[in-house]
């Protein structure tokens, strides 16, 4: 083996070595960074003075207060933070007296229309907002609710500190990563520094022991020759094989480019157009795990899946993120009756019919076999090819989705009698021409 | 020595490479196209029409169709903005028209809760539209109240939107299925207006399931 042949195995060597590293190093970074996870569990002081006299102190009260609370008030209130309606603790000091808060839960609206001034302040604070009266609750069962509150806010001060102990933890998670990939780049830096000093050592070795070697005079004449070789680069451009590789890689390369770019006239795969509202369906469908059909309401019945219209986006966004600038935009269209123009993303020529209904009301199709990962995709961009072949390999392979659908009993029945197989796409007629060109 | 034509030829090869990889699509850029008025529909699309009018002009280089307008351009002309539609192609329909349907339109507006509260379910309480029900509960629904219909289920949309109660808390366990229909139909409090995007039968399909959400 030549010293240059042994090098370049050298080398070779060690550069999978390096990229096997990484892979474990990011590994153990994970590791460490979701065993740093673990926060405190919150601690409950529970000690009720007995100063506001009627509320009850006693656990079982407080366990028939917590019950109503969570069952019936949760969803507007809680106890140290303003949500739907203010926040809890201390009521019974704030309010007139206990027996105007069980009047007021029971049935708010008939408190404001006496005029009562600090029920009618609290209204018009709550921009109006009509809270669902209660008239099934007794005045104890109001009297355990303030019960339950008052315990709880008593016992606030200590779970915030630990929730606060919580986030600290994983302001620390999130930023491990981007250390960990300053680390990457240093160790890359690092082992090419040290694969480019092995190179230089090799020639010095090769080099000293070429020259050492030439002053001996013990060495035959055929092994002179061997060592004096030397590689000229001019003969080597010169060479025909060199010429006939340098040639052929040249000739494949362009071959296959204007192949792959001849292909790609026509195919929209990874176009990803900014649209004027960043809307996000990694956060929308991905996090939150809204259907898509929520919003695309035209997918089951028709031939296109809908753009939905800010109306829909209203039925969350009328109280979500209100003063962010992107949600400012669906206002804007709102108010001026104007259409959001989003820019179509999928777009099949019109040689090619396309409905969405056969597809996901009848085939029984998910989104993400055309789509693909939506759920994932911050800005959406076009992910399957969208060509004919791409088309036909789905009818080819895919089983017609015939349960529960009378229509296909007899045609189930009729292909069993021809093949063992399951029914296919192309079976019922899927690849004929005039199915989508006409 | 290489000879000039050889470099030639080379630069060439690299130049046409270069002018081809400009074929594919990438962010912003849809690609070359083949037959763009295929892709670029005279006819009106649904969801999608183009106002500016010397869009795709160079597309009539070599054939114009001398209307005057862009080869792109596929707008109503007759519906300018500011007449009635606001220069959309689509046009609201007009007032008092009635959908094609099985069902009558609903019109009980949105403060009369009591005179819907008595309106009955059209469709009967069997398995088939519980499960139907079921299944546009899973669609429509229970993003914001819950899987069992019991507020919010934790990191839902419905917490982060606050205001959703349990189908089994006091204020609205009793509450009849025409009740339950009027609040999908206008919404209620927090909860937006459903009406346009869920049909009357699917409406009382999801009535009949939330009825039982409520016996939990």
């Amino acid at each position: 083996m030549t010293p240059k042949k042994q090098l370049t195995r050298v080398s070779f060597f060690f550069l999978l070595l390096a990229a096997f590293s990484f892979s474990q190093i990011s590994y153990a970074q994970t590791e460490s960074a979701e065993a740093d996870t673990t926060a405190s569990a919150p601690e409950e002081t529970a000690s009720a003075s007995a100063s506001d006299g009627e509320i009850p102190t006693g656990d079982a009260n407080i366990g028939a207060g917590e019950e109503l609370f969570k069952g019936n008030c949760a969803a507007c209130h809680k106890i140290d933070q303003k949500l739907v309606g203010p926040a809890l603790a201390g009521v019974q000091d704030r309010a007139p007296s206990i027996d105007w808060i069980v009047s007021f839960v029971q049935n708010s609206q008939k408190v404001i229309a006496t005029g009562d001034e600090y029920a009618v302040n609290l209204y018009n604070e709550y921009n109006q907002t009509q809270m669902t009266a209660f008239p099934q609750f007794t005045r104890d069962d109001v009297l355990n609710i303030l019960g339950y509150i008052k315990q709880q806010a008593e016992a606030a001060p200590a779970e915030t500190a630990a929730v606060a102990g919580a986030e600290g933890a994983d302001g620390a998670v999130a930023s491990e990563p981007a250390i960990s990939s300053a680390y990457l780049n240093a160790i890359m830096i690092g082992l090419i520094i040290v694969l480019a000093l092995i190179l230089v050592v090799l020639i010095l070795i090769t080099t000293v022991l070429r020259r050492y070697l030439l002053q001996k005079e013990t060495v035959g004449d055929e092994d002179r020759e061997i060592i004096e070789q030397s590689v000229s680069l001019s003969k080597v451009f010169k060479s025909p094989t060199f010429i006939f590789l340098a040639t052929f890689i040249f000739a494949a390369v362009a071959f296959k480019v204007v192949i792959n770019e001849l292909f790609a006239v026509g195919v929209q795969i990874d176009y990803t157009p900014t649209q004027p509202i960043a809307f996000s369906h990694k956060l929308h469908a991905g996090q939150y795990e809204i259907d898509c059909q929520y919003c695309h309401t035209g997918v089951r019945k028709s031939k296109n899946a809908n753009i939905p219209s800010p109306n829909i986006c209203m039925n969350c966004h009328s109280a979500i993120l209100t003063e962010s600038a992107e949600i400012q935009k669906i206002y804007a269209a709102v108010e001026q009756n104007r259409p959001i123009e989003w820019v179509r993303v999928h777009n099949l020529p019109d040689l090619a019919y396309f409905n969405h209904s056969q597809h996901v009301n009848v085939g029984n199709i998910e989104c993400q076999t055309c789509h693909g990962e939506i759920q994932e995709m911050e800005v959406v961009g076009q992910a399957k090819l969208l060509t004919m072949g791409w088309c036909i390999d789905c009818h080819r392979n895919t089983d017609v989705n015939t349960k529960g659908n009378e229509y296909y009993d007899k045609l189930v029945e009729l292909h069993s009698e021809v093949s063992e197989d399951g029914m296919k796409v192309e079976d019922i007629g899927g690849l004929e021409c005039s199915k989508c060109h006409y | 020595m290489i000879k000039n034509s050889n470099i030639y030829s080379i630069v060439l090869a690299v130049f046409g490479g270069l002018i081809l990889t400009a074929c594919g699509a990438g962010d912003n850029d849809p690609g070359l196209e083949y037959a763009p008025n295929m892709y670029h529909s005279v006819p009106y699309e649904p969801l999608k029409q183009v106002v500016d009018k010397d869009k795709g002009e160079w597309a009539e280089f070599l054939d114009s169709n001398e209307d005057g307008y862009g080869e792109y351009y596929n707008s109503n002309p007759l519906n300018q903005e500011g007449m009635d539609g606001s220069g959309m192609t689509m046009r609201t329909p007009p007032e008092n028209s009635v959908r094609r349907d099985k069902y009558l339109p609903y019109r009980i507006p949105k403060d009369s809760l009591t005179l819907a509260a008595s309106v009955e379910n059209p469709l009967p309480d069997t398995p088939e539209v519980l499960a139907q029900g079921k299944e546009l509960y899973e669609r429509f629904c229970d993003h914001c109240h819950g899987g069992a219909g019991q507020g919010a289920d934790p990191g839902s949309v419905g917490e982060v939107l606050a205001g959703v109660p349990s189908y089994t808390s006091a204020a609205v366990k009793g509450v009849s299925g025409g009740h339950i229909f009027h609040v999908i139909t206008h919404g209620k409090g927090r909860m937006g207006a459903h009406g346009s995007q869920i049909s009357v039968e699917d409406r009382w399909r999801i009535v009949r399931y939330v009825q039982t959400l409520q016996q939990n």
